[in-house]
Order: C-alpha cells, then structure tokens, then sequence
C-alpha cells in the first residue's frame, strides 16, 4: 500500500553524520577510520603480485613495462624462502648459500644493468625481477626432492628451467628498460645466476 | 653552531646551572635553537665527537635522575622535553653528515659511468668475435684490430667461474680455509686480471703497442677455448681427450693471441718475450684447471659403484647391501629415498 509521498526534510547535497558512536565505546583516536588498510600501507597489491608472476611462469606472455618497474619486495621473498624450504626438505640446510649468492647475483646484475642500459635502473627493481624469476627453479627443487637430478633427465630439466627463469627475466628487463634487441646479451648472465641456483639444487 | 636568543652561561659549573640556561630558552618562550656553544668541542662534524655527545648526554640523564627528587616538576619536565629534542637533533645532524660524507665517496669511487662506453655491443658482434677468438690471422706486418670492450671477456670469465664451480661439485673437491665459490672467483679473476696486467708490463718493457683495455679483452676472449675445454673434458674424464682438446683449442686461441701480440711488437727478441710468456701461462692455466679437481674424481670412480651416487652421503655404515632388482630404482632416487627404502626393507 503506498504511503502519500511525503516531502523530503533531508540535505541530499550536504553529508550527515549518520554514524554516532556509543558512549560504551573505547574511543581510539581520530586516525582510525581514516588509516588506509593493512596491505595498502606495507606496499603489498596482491592483483600486482599475481600479474607478475603470471608474466613469469607464461615465457610467451608479453611483460607490461609500468608493472615490472615497481619495487615489490615480498614476492621475492616468499619465493627465496620457498626455495629455503625446498632445499630443506631435501636435506640442504643452505640458506645462507641462497641469500649470499642472491645478495652477489643482485649486485652484479645492477652494475651490468646500468652499464648496458640508456636509462638507469634501481636495485629494487633489479632484484625484485630477479627474485619472481626464481619461481621455476622452486620446481626444479622440488623435484630434488624426491628424484635424483644428477642422471640425463636431471641435466635435461636443469637446463631446461635454467633457460626458462633466465628467458623470463630477460624479457622483464628488456620491456621494463627498453633494451631492445639485447636480450641474449641479458638473458645470459641470468642464465649464470641461476644456473649456480641450480647447482645448489642438484648437488 | 647557532646561537640562541638568551644568554646562556658560558662556563660549564654542573649539570644544574649548565641546563638552565636552556631552560631559559623553553619557558621563556625563546627560540627552537640549540646553542651547541655549552658544548665541549663538538663541531658536529665527526662521529667521534657526536659519541662523546651521546655518552655525555647519557650521563646528564643519570645525574638529572638523580638529582630529579630536589627539582620541581615543572622544571624537571622541561628539562626532559628539551633533552629529548637535543637528542633528536643532533641524531638527524649525525644522520645528515654521514649521509653526505657516504654520497660523496661514492660518487667519487664508485662511478661506473666511465665502463660504460665498453660494454655497448650487439649479440651478433659478441658471436663474431668469440668465433674469431678462435682463429689464428697470419698478418703480422700490421697491427691486428682488437675488439676494445669488456662485456665478452666479463662473461667469459664467470662462465669459466661456473664451469670451474661445476667441475669441483662433480670431483667432490673439499675447500678446507675457503670457499668453492670463493676459491672458483679468486682463481679466474686472478688469473684475467693479473695475466693481464702482467702482459701488460711486459709489453711496456717490450715497447709493444697495445693499452690495458686490449689486453684485457685479449686475455678474455682467449679463455673462450678454456671454457669448451674445460666443459667437455669435466663431463667426459678421458686423458687422451684432454691432451687433444688441450693441444688444438687450447693452441688455436693460444695462437691467436700470440699473432695479435707479434703483429704489434717490433723485433725478434721483444717478440719471443712477450709471446712465449704468454703462450706458456695460457697453455699451462689450463693444464692447471683440469688436473687441480681430477684426482678426487677418478679415485672416487674406483672405489663406488657407479658415477650417479651422489657425493654427501647420509646413511649409516652398515647399511646392508641393495639386492639387485632394486637396483634401476636406486639409480632413480635420491639419498634420501634410498634410506628410507633401505631401512623398510631391513624391517
């Protein structure tokens, strides 16, 4: 049943409070509603995170340059723990290995980088690309685990992950710093870096 | 330093009559400015002074604290607040001093930019010239071209660093006052570099013409027959092999080197110097990388079963034997696999 249409008392240009907090309420502080969320605040875009490691794992999707240059530190940290935890389980107890070589890789490609590059390039962003390409070698131990990787199959899936992680980065650099026609000039000393990951792997 | 508003004591009686002055400063509604002239000779300049600073500052908290019970607490307040405020300042002054002195020495010792030049290339010049590497040119009338850039050599030498890596992982080579990684680096970046500069020096006693970016480069694409060597002859351990490889690859670089050098170096004697130093380390280099880690590998080959038992073994010693059926799946498997296969066939 409809009511008589009754006129509007209300400011529909003007914002009312219509939120009124208790008295029982503990009251925290002018800063809370207005503090962006959690992840917002550390720098974690997991939508970001996702497309990066999608552009990894796909060698033939084409890198978006403006994604691959932000500074994105917690991937590649969860992928070199990730790595960690497999060698663990295969019994390496080789973290400072992966850390140290990861530290001495970083640098060096920052260095080369720069010096190939027209426009220079951060270290954050050097070795994040680096870190989200080590995604496939986390295969690549992962299935030390339980095979042995030192007969021909191993050699085959070494290399063949080698060229994978070192195909990606290169193909992240060369769109993020737009070298182009330089990727085999890029692409092989990533494929040195991680070829010495593989080698923690296998032996 | 800045000077304040108020007048401050200029001698230092005691923690009391020293802070007062300061105090003056906050209630009386004088400036944000510290006068750092009540200081003892701290110029804020160095980190020695800002230490004294802080440990002075330390002990001005511990007398304060416990003098706190004669003072008021108005007074006591202020005191604390405007410590608080020092501290912070002369921190952020710490910070900026050593900030600048950091950026300053790095922009004058670290500055890459003048590598840069070298290390502008094309993959297809870089392919040329590694194949190049391997072929002797017999004109020595004039001097021979060399390719002045350091990305191929660079690469060069850590593919030789990862080859030698792999060589000593598969001869189970124990580094007792290192690392294999370290051992690995030192060696082959000793040997470019310091070859190198060697060469060098005697081709400014020999009266040669070549400068030390040539040499480098020279030196680098040089090891490319070292590491075809070394990757096929550390994977397929035959002696005769070895010899062979060592002689033609090894020779063909060693050669090409030796003409570039002739090429640019007037006289028989000055020749024979330079030339034959050179081919002597080269030859002798690589002689060294194949031997160094060999011996581990054929005692090993005698003594175990096959060539695919992983080196770090963790089974016990009196683990029975594995009966023969199991034996492709031994192959198969991992240390770790195998232990455990072992052991539940024991049960």
């Amino acid at each position: 049943m409809m009511q008589p249409q009754q006129p509007y008392t209300g400011q529909i240009y003007q914002p009312t409070q219509t939120y009124t907090p208790t008295t029982s309420q503990p009251f925290y502080g002018n800063n809370f509603e207005d503090e962006p969320p959690l992840l917002e605040e550390l720098g974690i875009n997991f939508d970001h995170i996702w497309q990066k490691t999608l552009t990894v794992l796909h060698p033939l999707k084409v890198a978006d340059g403006s994604i691959m240059n932000e500074t994105d530190l917690a991937g590649p940290m969860v992928f070199c723990l990730a790595f960690g935890a497999t060698l663990l389980l295969a019994g390496k107890i080789q973290f400072g290995y992966v850390y140290g070589i990861s530290a001495i890789g970083c640098l060096g490609m920052f260095c080369l980088l720069n010096l190939m590059s027209m426009t220079g390039v951060s270290f954050g962003c050097v070795a994040s690309v680096l870190g989200y390409c080590l995604l496939p070698m986390i295969l690549l131990s992962s299935f030390a685990v339980i095979f042995s990787l030192q007969g021909m199959i191993g050699v085959l899936l070494t290399a063949g992950i080698i060229g994978w992680c070192s195909f990606s980065a290169s193909k992240i650099f060369i769109s993020a710093l737009a070298m182009e026609g330089q990727q085999l000039l890029v692409a092989y000393p990533c494929a040195l870096l991680y070829g010495v990951f593989a080698l923690i792997s296998v032996f | 330093m800045a000077a304040s508003a108020a007048p401050a004591g200029g001698a230092r009686t005691g923690a009391g009559p020293e802070w007062s002055g300061f105090e003056e400063n906050i209630q009386g509604g004088g400036s944000a400015v510290i006068d750092m002239e009540n200081m003892d000779d701290t110029s804020g300049s160095s980190f020695e002074d800002m230490g004294e600073l802080h440990q002075r500052l330390r002990e001005e908290e511990v007398d304060a604290d416990g003098a706190a019970e004669e003072e008021e607490d108005g007074e006591f307040l202020g005191m604390k607040g405007f410590k608080g405020q020092l501290s912070r300042q002369v921190a952020d002054q710490m910070w900026q001093a050593g900030k600048r002195q950091a950026s300053r020495a790095f922009s004058l010792y670290a500055n890459i930019d003048i590598l840069r030049p070298y290390f502008d290339v094309e993959p297809a010049q870089v392919r040329s010239r590694l194949l190049e590497s391997m072929i002797p040119i017999k004109m020595v009338s004039f001097p021979q071209k060399i390719a002045g850039e350091l990305y191929g050599p660079l690469m060069l030498v850590f593919t030789l660093v990862a080859i030698l890596l792999h060589g000593m992982k598969t001869s189970d080579t124990i580094i007792r006052e290192g690392t294999l990684m370290g051992t690995a680096i030192g060696t082959c970046f000793g040997y470019w570099l310091g070859v190198s500069s060697f060469i060098y020096f005697l081709a400014y006693l020999c009266n040669a013409q070549i400068t030390m970016l040539q040499m480098l480069a020279l030196l680098g694409y040089g090891l490319f027959g070292h590491c075809i060597v070394l990757f096929i002859t550390y994977n397929i351990h035959l002696h005769a092999l070895f010899y062979l490889f060592w002689l033609l690859v090894g020779g063909l670089s060693t050669l090409r080197m030796v003409a570039v050098l002739v090429s640019r170096t007037v006289g028989p004697t000055q020749r024979l110097l330079l030339c034959g130093t050179l081919a002597a380390l080269h030859m002798l280099f690589l002689l060294y990388l194949h031997f160094a880690y060999h011996k581990v590998v054929e005692g090993i080959l005698d003594t175990l079963e096959g060539p695919n038992i992983p080196p770090m073994q963790r089974v016990p010693r009196d683990v029975p034997a594995v009966p023969p059926a199991a034996r492709l799946r031994a192959t198969l498997l991992n240390a770790t696999a195998k232990a455990v296969s072992v052991a539940l066939q024991s049960h």
